[in-house]
């Protein structure tokens, strides 16, 4: 369902994603961790097209999405961290001109909207200005909008930050029954516990290189201790030591 | 609705002293940010093509520099060669009364930025400082701000009184007047502004200053229009009733007034005397600083007094599209193209910012044209029907369609700002994006375009047929004019505005004018062309007329098609990264 060969993106003398080579197959929910400016925003941008690789290829759907773009992008969904909407229209109004842009025939997509508004309890809000949407209910928003055209992969850039305790929980469900219909999640989050207890499989990302991809059981094989947590293994591969840490604060106090 | 509470802060016990000397270097540091951020996006940036705005700003700054010393010096000349005498207190006060009009308004707007949107002000606030020190810190920016605007306008004309007085003491003195004769306004106005916004929404303070500053300008010319009989008399009137002369308000230079004050000082500062000089600079700095320690304690008082009391913008709803329409498909056109055109005027109409830049155009026109239309139509009606008499009743349309092309058109692509991601990742290529923006600016200005020429024309009768034809040419390059502009500003696209004025590249508003000015003269000149063409040759003057419009719709369209082709490269190219 998604499939890159050394992708690859560079800005001048900085290397953002370097040599990326990754298979997700459909059905699964793929989490892509790593630390801050580790690659992984840049990564899912080039996957959505909004990004031009550097080098590489990569493939959603099947279909190259540097070759054909529009194509590939009528199977994607796609949900940014932090999403910019159209402040002067209502939730309605941007699902209505969000449907539009993917082309989704305007009965059926009146239907989704309607189901997918209440499933996240913004039928009430619906017709106020996304303006006074807070960034919960924007991201549900946003969500909606990359459901609405019943995308085959949904990518998702850290889809639960500023959501409730609820809201998430509704996330998590909604992701899991997509994937449940063969489709593909492909998500980036800084929450190892989501991605813990979400996902198939995993990918390690740091310095733009893939350090690491398999289930969580893979993942403690590939670094040597079983029972290990996905933290202590991020950690283990990231260079994130705790005798770092206690260096660091060394340094501050002296 | 009315919050209330605010931003948190305490009340600081450090004595007033201190505070007013922590203002002071608030004021400075801020100021200190603000020049790297300046320095750094100009000459210190990386981008070929930031620093070739840069260079080019700073040509056309050199250029205006250089034309306004050429100026000053032929007035030198010709005052020293003819001997004239000028009573420079009262034109140098008349000068500072009306850059007090400026600054009341500019300092309007400054202060509601400064004092409540920008979003630094909650980073201020949280830092160890006297709320005072803040607010205070905030004026001593904009007042330097105003000190370096102020030479730079005049700096020229300044170094040329010095060398032509041989005092190179002159450009010094003006600049303490520029630093201290400001500071009373934006202290009172920054008062001001505290208390307004318990009245109107601060986020919609800058639009409703606008549209107050548009009904002024409105009232003053509806005032003019009905005390001065030459405006409302019919037909062309001599020249020589027409004399122009200087306001003449003896107030500017009362010897009671910041506006007197200030005249006197300039005026002694270039006559070399100093001592008089320094007596009015003296009483401007002492009047400066009590009101400025003076404003910064009270506008701190406010503030925990709970000034945060704003008026909030009201909770907005759209009105839900009736269910009949909602399932129907705009004729000719696509699901995405009529989406983005619906969202397009969603987006212009309800944002008051935007749609004041789209009223302001038409008022201006007003302003321009309405009320002197009777006059000018008059004139134009002596030349008798023809070519010549329609198309002198396309200029207010052209006026309107300068505005409008250029606002609307250039902006177009813009407006999607950071949102530009949605349809980015959507399956669209850009060029059916460029297509619906065509539309999206076509469709209001090419209709109202169409609307004032009609109206001009039945006031005008130039005849049935040359009425028809010239609207229609009007339509059909209001069109291609549009399209143009959609193209330029897709170009010079911009998405990371957060202000919807900072939509417009200098650079693509520049091209566009010009295009627009290129547009204008060669229609006029193919327009002369079929004239001559036709007392030449003999043709039907509407054959060679509806020659040289096909010629200059065309070549329009042609440009238009380039800039598009141009546009859809640079938006293939984007990266959202």
């Amino acid at each position: 369902m998604l499939a890159t060969r050394l992708l690859t993106k560079r800005y001048s003398s900085l290397t953002a994603v370097e040599d990326l080579d990754l298979d997700v197959g459909a059905g699964e929910l793929f989490g892509f961790l790593g630390p801050n400016g580790a690659g992984k925003t840049t990564t899912i941008k080039m996957l959505v097209g909004l990004l031009r690789p550097t080098s590489g290829s990569a493939r959603v759907a099947g279909i190259d999405i540097l070759v054909e773009p529009e194509k590939a992008k009528a199977r994607i969904g796609y949900v940014p961290d932090a999403a910019t909407l159209y402040d002067k229209l209502s939730a309605r109004e941007f699902l209505e001109f969000s449907g539009d842009l993917y082309h989704v025939e305007r009965v059926r997509r009146d239907r989704r909207i309607e189901a997918l508004l209440k499933f996240f309890g913004l039928q009430d809000r619906a017709n106020d200005f996304l303006s006074s949407y807070s960034r919960g209910m924007r991201q549900k928003v946003s969500l909606t909008a990359a459901l609405l055209h019943d995308p085959q992969v949904l990518f998702l850039d850290e889809p639960t930050v500023g959501l409730d305790p609820l809201s998430a929980r509704q996330m998590k469900d909604i992701l899991q029954d997509f994937c449940k219909e063969g489709k593909t999640v492909f998500l980036s989050t800084h929450i190892l516990e989501i991605a813990e207890r979400m996902c198939t499989r995993l990918g390690i990302i740091d310095h733009g290189r893939l350090l690491a991809l398999g289930s969580l059981q893979e993942l403690r094989h590939q670094v040597g201790h079983d029972g290990q947590s996905l933290e202590q293994i991020f950690l283990d591969l990231t260079g994130s030591h705790e005798e770092d840490v206690g260096a660091m604060l060394r340094g501050l106090e002296s | 609705m009315r919050r209330t509470s605010g931003r948190c802060c305490v009340v600081s016990r450090v004595s007033p002293i201190a505070r007013i000397a922590d203002a002071l270097a608030v004021g400075l540091l801020l100021w200190r940010a603000q020049l790297t951020m300046f320095l750094n996006q100009t000459v210190r940036s990386r981008q070929a093509g930031r620093l070739a705005m840069t260079i080019g700003g700073a040509a056309v700054i050199l250029l205006a520099w250089g034309w306004e010393a050429v100026v000053v010096v032929l007035i030198v000349e010709a005052a020293g060669r003819f001997g004239a005498h000028v009573d420079t207190v009262s034109l140098l006060s008349l000068g500072f009364l009306g850059y007090s009009g400026i600054l009341i308004f500019s300092s309007l707007v400054f202060s509601l930025n400064a004092l409540l949107l920008n979003p630094d002000l909650d980073l201020l606030l949280v830092s160890p400082r006297p709320v005072e020190s803040i607010l205070g810190g905030r004026m001593v920016v904009q007042v330097i701000r105003l000190m370096l605007l102020g030479l730079l306008f005049t700096g020229p004309a300044l170094v040329v009184l010095a060398i032509a007085g041989k005092d190179p003491l002159i450009p010094l003195g003006f600049a303490l007047l520029y630093l201290l004769y400001p500071v009373y306004i934006v202290v009172l106005v920054s008062l001001l502004s505290l208390l307004l916004v318990r009245i109107i929404p601060a986020g919609r303070g800058r639009e409703i200053l606008a549209v107050l500053g548009v009904a002024l300008a409105l009232a003053i010319n509806l005032i003019n229009f009905l005390i001065n009989p030459a405006l409302r008399a019919g037909g062309a009137l001599p020249r020589g009733r027409i004399r122009p002369s200087l306001p003449d308000i003896p107030l500017a230079s009362a010897p009671w007034l910041p506006s007197g004050w200030a005249g006197r000082a300039a005026a002694a500062i270039l006559n070399g005397s100093w001592l008089s000089a320094g007596a009015w600079l003296a009483l401007l700095l002492a009047v400066s600083a009590a009101l400025f320690v003076a404003g910064a304690m009270i506008s701190g008082r406010l503030y925990l007094a709970g000034w945060i009391q704003t008026v909030r913008p009201r909770r907005r709803a759209a009105r839900a599209a009736p269910a009949a329409s909602r399932g129907k498909r705009v004729p000719l056109l696509g699901a995405v193209e009529a989406g983005i055109i619906v969202k397009d005027w969603r987006m212009r109409t309800r944002d008051l910012a935007q749609l004041v830049r789209f009223a302001m155009p038409m008022v201006f026109l007003v302003i321009i044209f309405g009320l002197r239309f009777p006059r000018l139509a008059g004139s134009v009606q002596q030349l008798g029907p023809g070519p010549v008499a329609a198309m002198l009743g396309l200029i207010p349309a052209w006026v309107l369609l300068f505005s409008l092309a250029l606002y609307l058109g250039l902006t177009a692509v813009s407006l999607e700002g950071k949102s530009i991601w949605i349809y980015a990742s959507s399956p669209n290529t850009m060029f059916s994006l460029l297509q619906a923006k065509c539309w999206s600016t076509a469709l209001p200005t090419a209709g109202l375009i169409g609307l004032v020429t009609v109206a001009a024309e039945l006031v005008i009768r130039p005849g049935w047929l040359w009425a028809i034809a010239a609207s229609l040419t009007a339509v059909a390059l209001a069109a291609a004019v549009c399209a143009l502009m959609v193209g330029v500003g897709a170009v010079f696209a911009r998405f990371d505005w957060t202000d919807a004025r900072r939509m417009l590249s200098p650079a693509g508003l520049f091209i566009g004018m010009a295009l627009f000015l290129i547009i204008s003269i060669a229609t006029a000149l193919l327009f002369g062309i079929s004239l001559a063409l036709a007392n030449l040759s003999g043709f039907p003057v509407f054959t060679t007329w509806l020659a040289a419009m096909v010629v200059a719709i065309g070549g329009t369209v042609a440009a238009a098609t380039l800039s598009l082709l141009l546009g859809n490269e640079r938006l293939r190219r984007l990266e959202l990264g």
